[in-house]
């Protein structure tokens, strides 16, 4: 109708696998910075993980500044940041040796009170609960990550397998770096995003996977770098489709999905990216390792 | 279309029109009616509500340590009876350990003090005595004190007017609580705080020297005043009459002493307090609320009427919170608030207004790309796209599951991912329809091919869904609830929907070849 379905031609033929070592190169260094910064500055972690207590608050006649003034003398480990507005100020206060929640944000409200039109919410996590959700948070990625790759060992030979979980180590790293390096909060959120990854890059992978599943028993004598690459060819319109329609949904989500939200949809938009790349550039050319065929032996 | 299944398109037709008719509740209305039908819609979490969601911890550690102190002044009791000195009482996790002063007779006070304790191991090695508790012992004590704690906690909730709350047990010794519109989280919060013990004890105010030395003969006890920690009394240890023998407190008001709280005994508490009373007239008699004293007053005459009067410079919020809390009863251990989240309604309603804008606008910017690539088909898969999402809607509302923030970002997801089976299959078409001219061979090759892609790639994301379910805790659970319907509806959507409607449209505009 419009025509522009034409803009990824059918017969496509790029080879994407012959440039494949300067990806690699770029991928090794990318995972080395995001395991450096992982292991030094690590990840900003919120009070789902490291307790404390959170309070956002609509200002009135106020500023961040003298908010601070106000209750900087009353706390010893305190921070606020604006949030979406300059109004919506955010309070972040440390759990100081076992001080009970009500104690702390009956405090804060008493202090800043007059300044205050709305306390919007206030949340409290406790020491011991924060690190039963780290330990839960990661049982729930670790046995996600087996479970998707025994899904794949059963349906495809286990080169496939390793693969896919090369692809999508690679991504949840990559990601991970990116939340370090840009300082944004790790919550359960976070969490829930980094499955949300992992499921996505597995999928994207395992449609390029079905294909050369599928070549292999189609084109018996075809080498093996050229039935990758024609396998990439065919599914490359649905990935780069399918892309796009989930980052205009994210996009969307980060735009309009208001403050909360945003640091789940910005981390859904990096995974979205990486776990694209990894499919074709990882996941592919980890196969070339593999001798699938008898006469691939030499 | 002469040979597309009638069954197919019946279940079709039924389940979509069974989607949208489900899920016109939800996106409607949101005050509950009472009618059955216009219910069936989304409860929405507390994040989107406003309301607050507790933790609470039952400190059963407190139990066990008063456990203790109950076995050690009973050995204390037993040895004064038998004249055999004790050199020192020390508890270390599960044990006590006691020393006498001799090794003679220590059998005679075993068999006394496994009297009143059955389920306690009493060892002795020589001048050492040692009184441990099992696992057993330990877990009956918590279990009683948690059931116990539910039960005070839903009555004081109760009584504070929270309509609709959620009270359950989580976990060992934990209680979990979900408050929906609550406004201000900070007054529950300090009727659950207190454990509201209340006791009456006779004051010694004769023993001058012990309160100064600060040191507490044995049998008394030594209590500060709640207004000032400078001000102590010296009371006897053994209560006269407590808060279990209540039956009835409410705020009142005293002409000279201001707020107050007016309570009534039973006939077991009434004869307990006019008997102490009467034995003590020009003595005081100490109120002492969770280890402080809240009054102090002198016995004029005989209080026999089993009803009385709490004054201690209350304001008008304490004394009917004071009440309420004496009027459900006392918590067996102190509870600790151990993680809080509470919304404020005014965030709430930012966060379903902002909800709507993303999934609307990210619904249409998906939609205008699918029909500038695919056109016709395009449109078929928008189709598609939006009976699944009253299909998400009302299978959430059939199911009773609670929407939240995470749930509605679950939501916008499906909607960019849910066209990826719908993508699956036009590619394959594509491709099909080079090779092969025959159009409906295309469609139903195309179609083929692409379920097992379809099948295997939407179970993974499935597998990682459900595993979030299982481990994720509160809000995630929403994620993981509307991605996991999500996927499995737009599986169904593109494989039944979209073939149907594909079918349709080239039978009726008779079309010769397929422009994709």
């Amino acid at each position: 109708m419009f025509g522009l379905n034409k803009i990824i031609p059918i017969d496509s033929d790029y080879k994407f696998l012959n440039y494949r070592k300067n990806f690699y190169i770029i991928s090794i260094i990318a995972i080395s910075l995001s395991l450096l910064l992982l292991l030094f500055k690590g990840l900003n972690l919120g009070i789902d993980f490291k307790g404390g207590t959170l309070i956002e608050v609509t200002t009135k006649n106020t500023n961040i500044g003298e908010l601070r003034n106000l209750l900087s003398p009353n706390f010893n480990e305190l921070s606020l940041q604006e949030f979406g507005d300059e109004n919506t100020i955010i309070i972040r206060l440390q759990n100081e040796n076992n001080q009970k929640s009500i104690e702390t944000v009956n405090k804060v409200k008493k202090i800043i009170s007059e300044n205050v039109s709305e306390f919007r919410r206030s949340e409290f996590v406790g020491p011991t609960v924060s690190s039963e959700l780290l330990w839960k948070g990661f049982q729930a990625v670790s046995f996600a990550l087996l479970a998707i790759l025994i899904y794949i060992w059963l349906r495809f030979e286990w080169q496939f397998g390793f693969g896919a979980v090369v692809a999508l180590s690679h991504d949840v790293l990559l990601t991970l770096g990116v939340l370090s390096i840009l300082n944004i909060e790790f919550s359960l959120s976070t969490i829930a995003a980094i499955l949300t990854i992992a499921g996505y890059s597995i999928n994207d992978t395992v449609v390029i996977f079905d294909r050369v599943r599928e070549n292999l028993r189609k084109y018996k004598k075809l080498e093996l770098l050229d039935l990758f690459n024609m396998s990439i060819n065919n599914t490359l319109s649905r990935t780069i489709m399918t892309s796009i329609t989930t980052l205009l949904a994210l996009f969307s989500l980060y735009i309009f999905g208001g403050e909360v939200i945003k640091p789940f949809a910005f981390t859904m938009i990096i995974g979205v990216l990486v776990g694209t790349y990894s499919s074709i550039y990882i996941a592919v050319p980890t196969l070339l390792v593999f001798k699938f065929r008898p006469q691939d032996e030499d | 279309m002469k040979n597309y299944p009638l069954w197919k398109i019946i279940i079709v037709i039924l389940l979509v029109s069974a989607g949208v008719i489900f899920a016109i509740p939800s996106i409607l209305y949101t005050e509950d009616s009472g009618n059955w039908y216009l219910d069936k819609r989304l409860n929405l979490g507390l994040d989107l509500q406003g309301g607050s969601y507790l933790l609470l911890e039952v400190q059963t550690d407190v139990l066990i340590s008063e456990e203790f102190e109950n076995f050690s002044d009973t050995i204390r009791i037993i040895s004064r009876e038998n004249r055999i000195k004790i050199n020192n009482i020390e508890q270390k996790d599960n044990e006590l350990k006691i020393r006498f002063d001799t090794s003679e007779n220590l059998n005679e006070i075993r068999n006394s003090f496994l009297q009143n304790y059955r389920s306690v191991k009493f060892n002795i090695n020589n001048k050492v005595a040692f009184i441990s508790i099992d696992e057993l012992y330990k877990k009956s004590i918590q279990d009683s004190a948690i059931k116990q704690s539910l039960e005070i906690v839903r009555k004081r909730i109760d009584e504070s007017g929270t309509k609709e709350p959620l009270i359950q047990r989580s976990g060992k010794n934990r209680i979990l609580l979900q408050l929906p519109g609550v406004k201000n989280p900070e007054r529950i919060k300090d009727l659950l705080g207190k454990t509201a013990k209340l006791n009456f004890h006779m004051v010694d105010d004769e023993d001058s020297k012990s309160l100064s030395l600060n040191l507490a003969p044995f049998g008394k006890m030594i209590v500060t005043d709640i207004n000032s920690e400078e001000t102590k009394y010296l009371l006897e240890k053994k209560s006269r009459v407590g808060g279990e023998n209540l039956i009835d407190a409410f705020a009142s008001f005293d002409p000279t002493e201001g707020h107050a709280v007016s309570f009534r005994f039973d006939t077991t508490g009434a004869q307990k307090f006019g008997k102490a009373t009467s034995e003590n007239i020009g003595k005081r008699f100490a109120v002492v609320l969770d280890g402080v004293v809240i009054t102090a007053p002198v016995i004029n005459s005989a209080i026999t009427g089993g009803s009385g009067i709490i004054t201690g410079n209350f304001t008008s919020q304490e004394a009917t919170d004071l009440a309420v809390l004496l009027r459900a009863g006392a918590l067996p251990a102190p509870l600790e608030i151990v993680e809080e989240r509470s919304v404020g309604p005014g965030l709430g309603a930012d966060s379903i207004a902002a909800g709507k804008a993303a999934s609307i606008i990210g619904m249409i910017l998906v939609c205008v790309f699918m029909v500038l690539i695919y056109g016709s088909f395009g449109f078929i898969a928008n189709i598609s796209l939006i009976a699944n999402l009253f299909i998400i809607l009302s299978l959430l509302g059939a199911i009773g599951a609670t929407l939240t923030l995470p749930g509605i970002a679950g939501i916008v997801l499906t909607i960019g991912i849910a066209v990826d089976a719908n993508v699956l299959i036009f590619e394959r078409i594509k491709e099909e329809n080079v090779k092969n001219k025959k159009i409906f061979e295309s469609i139903k090759k195309g179609f083929d091919r692409a379920l097992s892609t379809i099948l295997d790639a939407n179970i993974t994301t499935l597998i990682a869904s459900l595993l979030l379910f299982v481990f994720g805790s509160g809000p995630i659970k929403g994620f993981s609830i509307t991605l996991s319907l999500g996927v499995i509806t737009s599986m169904f959507t593109a494989l039944m929907l979209t073939n149907l409607l594909i079918y349709f449209y080239i039978s009726f505009t008779s079309k010769k070849e397929i422009n994709l």
